[in-house]
């Protein structure tokens, strides 16, 4: 590969945001014709700014871009960075499911098949089938959308970035370079291996930037990737000459700085009695054969990358999931696999998410946010009314004990930041006490200290006797956190650690 | 091969069905009175009201809004006629589209940019039309002469407003099935953001939906206009709103768009109009007929929502 | 201290509550300068007449478009319950209060369940049964008047306290009532969440379709309670009970700061939007502007109270 001219190169692009958020510090990368390049970091890591500074989405404050070696201004909207050569495939919602296929493969170009009685869909359809040919997509140009398999789809949204830079470069030499943003995040783990098979077989058409946080299928699959850490470019393998294992990459991914400081010794908190119990659990597509025992007072991990299905086994402990086969037990009581959430809740199952906008809302105070768990609490005894008073102790009580940084306790949600947001919905189940709490990404997208707040918060929730189950994309919290780790792979159970066994993993 | 498609095309088209099912029903229960020349010719006529009416509209309803505004663009146009009669003469008519295409651009203007639901807007502006409609004729229905020659008898058992309606079905299905206005409004109500991110200009596409929703409504009605009697109420009649509301949904083109067309809206209309026809011989009475409908609408929705995963409901 | 009350944040902030009682007054004054006998004793009484059962119908909507859905079946479900009232009244005495009633609070639980588990559009699902209720209304009442002789049912609502008639304590007790279950109760709390944000308010283990099927209830159930006072105001009627209101009464709900995007304001607002509203029309009624014209007005009103209402930011698709 050296020797060539990369057909895209990026130098030493910095991207601020709000002049204090440094996404982008000096990152420099390149792309060869016909080969698959990886980008790959923690959420927060600066990949998606970069891609997007790419497609034409944002500016760069500083960097050079240099296009077959020749140096060019960066796009300044997606049309001029597909007239250069570049495009984007968005990780979802990209698809019309209501088209058929050779209307969505030229949706937005129409105006080339404009005939004199209107669009000329004899020829857009063979055009269709040429192009689909091309990149060996096996399906009917009259195919709605929405019929198609998952990746099948994704395969037919590459088609159109391809086709989209064909038709904007008008006739000019422009080699693609396809940009796949997380592509395999809503597909099952048999579809993901059938896009990557074509993937690798569109190769000599384009080249493709492929964006994830998944490190097996980074392995597999790219010719050289690119890690991102902290706005900053921190590390370039390329497979064909270096070694690299996956422990490698990983510890690339996360830093390789010591955990030892903010590992101190707790006391295990946790007692014999068995409050939640998975025997065999299955969701098709998602996971298989899922076996676990959680104590109370225990912490446990479900640790994989992403699409493992760790997300969708604690979805369906939520009640947000139905599962197709197994058993699940809450407090030694079978339950239904259909569960809605309000009904596991009263089981003494809660589920928390990092995503405030599923746990937050926004135009409420605070006070209000933590007592919609808590409603009884606050209720008079005898009749179903709210008592005020009640309510703002619960919530100064919150407030001061996570250090939540506002006003007052009625000040709206919406005007906190984003650690003090996650606080709040971790609060509100802090106060509610389920015999069970579920955390997706407890921590995403928010600063140390916060991070270091919610910690302290969850440690005592065990020490109260809640049990957890932890998801996220941080080694290091479940290092911290978790008294047991399954390990997920491809939708299996690969092995169960103990926390010091990972912990020796993670910190090395 | 060309089974096969039938079967497709029986399979996205269950009401087709239902059509066929009713006229074999119909022509049973009542063999002397249901398949005349007479009573077939009273179901084209309905099925010319309701398509020219739900036209317009289902190309609105295909982008995932609603627009109610047509029988008020049918009653405050044909006031506008009637004032304007007397200095313009033959060609006050053209008020019709005129209004229509104003009417659609102001709420598209106003749905697309001030967010605002089209259906509780359509239904305000369907009062305001009403409201200006009866302060405008004096709270008389005034009948306007001169355009008897559109519903002039000139082949035996087919209603001319039926001819004169061929030319805007065949335009509106040609724009929706064969231009890039068609395709985007399908993409637009089939997933917005996507149609956004792939670089679809969605505010104005909003816009240019609700103004040719607007205009074929108008033009629709300068044949509803002598169709309906030379004349406009000064009351709103309910299922004047509803019965092509009805249509639509019955065709297949569901609420929450992506799908369907005028084109289904023809077969809805004709469906429902054999429906009406067929219970109206049964000599029910006509408020159990009322229910009939309201019935009917509730339930081809509940069949047209069906099977849309992922869309909020509220 | 005037200045410390009038200060911009505490303007701001009560911004929804004060523009609705700027425009009350404002109107209050404008038709009294039109018409001398506006504020008079008597006038007064026909304004309480016109507002009461209105605001009895609109604090159910209210609770509707609360939780972000619409309900256009109040107008048809009020003008059942009255009809029914004085037509069986003679039949089944007193029961038949309790029979409107209970048909009301149907029609509303069958809205709530087209939604909650048909996934019906409520928009949609309540017009169509709307037109199904008209259609039981015209089959029973073959479009006649009737007319109500029961004095002790006229009673209910006439009858004149502390110079008042009753039918307006009815009115303020359930709007007291309903801004209390708003605020101070979890129903309301429920309600609101649903419409603020539908995940967050599952996720939160609120059983979202049984609070939806309540809030129609409740809405159903309270526009028959303004269709039973508003029989017993008028003392006999047709066809063309409430058939004007759907306009006028979804104005007021969203005037008074109940916006369409659904998870803000509440019944207590509800109050004001209702006096505007109201008192508008019988101004216009005083001053002989008809029917037609106070259609072109509130239809108008209508759509830019809500889009001043609406709440942009945190809808992102809007169909």
């Amino acid at each position: 590969m050296k020797g060539m001219t990369p057909i895209l190169e990026v130098r030493d692009v910095s991207k601020t945001f709000d002049s204090v958020v440094q996404a982008l510090d000096n990152v420099s990368i390149a792309v060869y014709r016909g080969e698959v390049v990886g980008v790959v970091g923690e959420n927060g890591a600066g990949k998606s700014t970069l891609m997007k500074i790419l497609a034409g989405v944002y500016a760069p404050d500083r960097g050079t871009l240099f296009l077959n070696g020749k140096k060019v201004s960066f796009p300044r909207n997606p049309k001029e960075a597909a007239r250069r050569g570049i495009s984007i495939v968005y990780q979802e919602r990209g698809v019309i499911p209501h088209l058929r296929v050779y209307q969505f493969l030229f949706l937005g170009h129409e105006e080339r098949y404009r005939g004199p009685f209107g669009l000329r869909k004899a020829d857009m359809r063979k055009e269709a089938r040429a192009i689909l040919d091309e990149f060996h997509v096996a399906c009917d140009t009259e195919s709605f959308m929405y019929e198609l398999p998952l990746a099948t789809q994704k395969m037919v949204e590459i088609a159109r970035a391809v086709l989209g830079i064909r038709l904007e470069s008008r006739g000019e030499e422009v080699t693609p370079v396809i940009i796949l943003d997380e592509p395999t995040a809503p597909l099952t783990l048999e579809e993901r291996k059938e896009l990557f098979a074509s993937i690798l077989r569109m190769k000599e058409r384009a080249s493709f930037i492929f964006v994830s946080h998944i490190i097996p299928e980074i392995m597999e699959f790219v010719n050289r990737v690119y890690v991102l850490r902290d706005g900053k470019l921190v590390a370039h393998y390329d497979f064909s000459k270096d070694t690299v294992t996956e422990e490698d990459l990983f510890r690339a991914i996360v830093g390789r700085e010591s955990l030892a400081h903010i590992l101190s010794e707790e006391e295990s908190s946790v007692a014999p009695e068995v409050v939640l119990q998975a025997e065999g659990l299955t969701k098709n597509g998602a996971y298989y054969d899922v076996s676990f025992v959680l104590h109370r007072g225990e912490c446990l991990g479900l640790f994989g990358p992403a699409g493992s299905g760790k997300s969708e086994i604690i979805r369906t402990l939520a009640g947000i999931l139905e599962f197709d086969k197994g058993k699940l037990r809450v407090k030694g009581r079978d339950v239904s696999p259909d569960e809605p959430p309000y009904i596991r809740l009263a089981r003494g199952v809660g589920y928390c998410s990092g995503e405030s906008g599923k746990e937050l809302f926004f135009h409420w105070s605070i006070a209000k946010n933590i007592s919609v768990v808590n409603l009884e609490k606050v209720l008079h005894r005898h009749f179903p009314v709210i008592r005020f008073k009640r309510e703002e102790e619960m919530a100064k009580t919150i407030v001061e004990k996570l250090g939540i940084k506002a006003p007052s306790v009625h000040t709206d949600c919406y005007s906190l930041s984003g650690g003090n947001k996650q606080k709040v919905s971790i609060g509100k189940w802090l106060e509610r006490s389920p015999d069970i709490l579920l955390l997706e990404d407890p921590t995403i997208g928010i600063d140390v200290g916060a991070r270091e707040d919610i910690y302290g918060v969850l440690f005592e929730m065990k020490r109260r006797g809640i049990a957890l189950i932890l998801v996220s994309d941080d080694p290091k919290e479940y290092a911290l956190l978790c008294d047991r780790i399954l390990v997920m792979r491809k939708g299996r159970v690969e092995r169960v650690m103990k926390a010091k066994e990972f912990q020796e993993m993670a910190v090395v | 091969m060309n089974s096969r498609r039938f079967l497709v095309f029986l399979g996205s088209n269950p009401v087709f069905l239902v059509l066929v099912g009713l006229v074999v029903l119909f022509s049973f229960l009542y063999p002397h009175r249901f398949l005349t020349g007479l009573n077939l010719t009273t179901i084209l006529k309905q099925f010319v009201t309701l398509t020219l009416f739900a036209l317009g509209p289902s190309m609105v309803v295909v982008m995932g809004s609603l627009d109610l505004s047509y029988v008020g663009i049918w009653m405050l146009g044909g006031i506008l006629v009637w004032l304007l009669t007397p200095s313009l003469g033959f060609w006050s008519i053209c008020i019709f589209p005129l209004l229509g295409l104003g009417t659609g651009l102001f709420i598209g203007v106003v749905h697309a940019k001030g967010k605002m639901p089209s259906f509780i807007l359509t239904l305000c502006l369907l009062v305001v039309y009403w409201g200006l409609t009866a302060i405008l004729s004096g709270g008389y229905s005034r009948v306007v002469r001169g355009y008897e020659f559109i519903t002039a008898p000139l082949i035996p058992y087919v209603p001319t407003a039926f001819l004169w309606s061929l030319p805007l079905i065949v335009s509106a299905v040609y724009l929706m099935e064969r231009t890039r206005i068609g395709l985007y409004l399908y993409a637009i109500g089939s997933n917005e953001e996507g149609a956004q991110l792939a670089g679809i200009p969605v505010t104005k596409y909003k816009i240019i939906a609700f103004a040719l929703s607007g205009l074929f409504t108008g033009l629709g009605t300068i044949i509803l206009f002598q169709h309906l009697g030379g004349s406009v109420p000064v009351e709103l009649n309910l299922k004047n709103v509803v019965w092509p509301l009805v249509a639509i949904v019955l065709g297949g083109t569901p609420l929450v768009g992506g799908s369907g067309g005028p084109q289904r809206t023809l077969l809805g209309a004709l469906t429902f109009s054999v429906f009406y026809r067929g219970l109206y011989l049964s000599l029910l009475h006509p408020e159990i007929l009322q229910l009939l409908v309201g019935v009917l609408l509730i339930v081809s929705i509940i069949v047209g929502a069906r099977g849309i995963k992922g869309v909020e409901i509220t | 201290m005037l200045s410390a009350i009038l200060s911009q944040t505490w303007v701001r902030r009560n911004a929804g509550t004060l523009w609705p009682l700027l425009v009350a007054i404002a109107i209050v004054l404008g038709f009294q300068i039109a018409n001398p006998a506006f504020l008079r004793y008597e006038g007064i009484i026909t304004l309480i007449y016109a507002m009461s059962y209105f605001l009895i119908a609109a604090c159910g909507l209210t609770f509707v478009i609360m939780m972000g859905s619409f309900d256009f079946a109040v107008p048809s479900v009020l003008k059942l319950a009255a009809l029914l009232c004085v037509m069986y009244i003679g039949r089944f005495g007193f029961f038949a209060i309790p029979l409107a009633l209970a048909v009301s609070l149907g029609i509303g639980v069958l809205n709530g369940v087209l939604l909650a588990y048909l996934r019906v559009p409520s928009f949609m699902a309540t017009l169509g049964v709307s037109i199904v209720v008209e259609g039981i209304a015209l089959y029973l009442s073959k479009g006649f008047l009737h007319i109500m002789y029961d004095e002790r049912f006229r009673a209910l609502a006439t009858t004149f306290f502390l110079g008042l008639p009753t039918i307006f304590y009815w009115a303020i007790g359930i709007w007291a009532l309903s801004t209390f279950l708003a605020i101070c109760t979890p129903f309301g709390r429920r309600t609101y969440a649903i419409g603020g944000n539908l995940i967050a308010a599952r996720l939160s283990g609120i059983n979202v379709e049984k609070q939806r099927i309540l809030v129609f209830a409740l809405s159903g159930f309270l526009a028959g309670v303004a269709g039973v006072l508003y029989m017993a105001q008028l003392g006999g009627g047709s066809m063309l009970i409430g058939s004007d209101m759907s306009i006028p009464l979804f104005a007021s709900v969203v005037a008074g700061g109940t916006a369409l995007s659904g998870g803000s304001g509440g019944p207590h607002r509800t109050l004001l939007g209702v006096v505007i509203i109201t008192w508008m029309q019988s101004g216009m009624l005083m001053l002989a502007l008809g029917r037609d014209i106070q259609m072109v007005i509130f239809g108008l009103i209508a759509v830019a109270v809500a889009v001043a209402t609406m709440d942009r930011k945190r809808t992102r698709v809007v169909k």
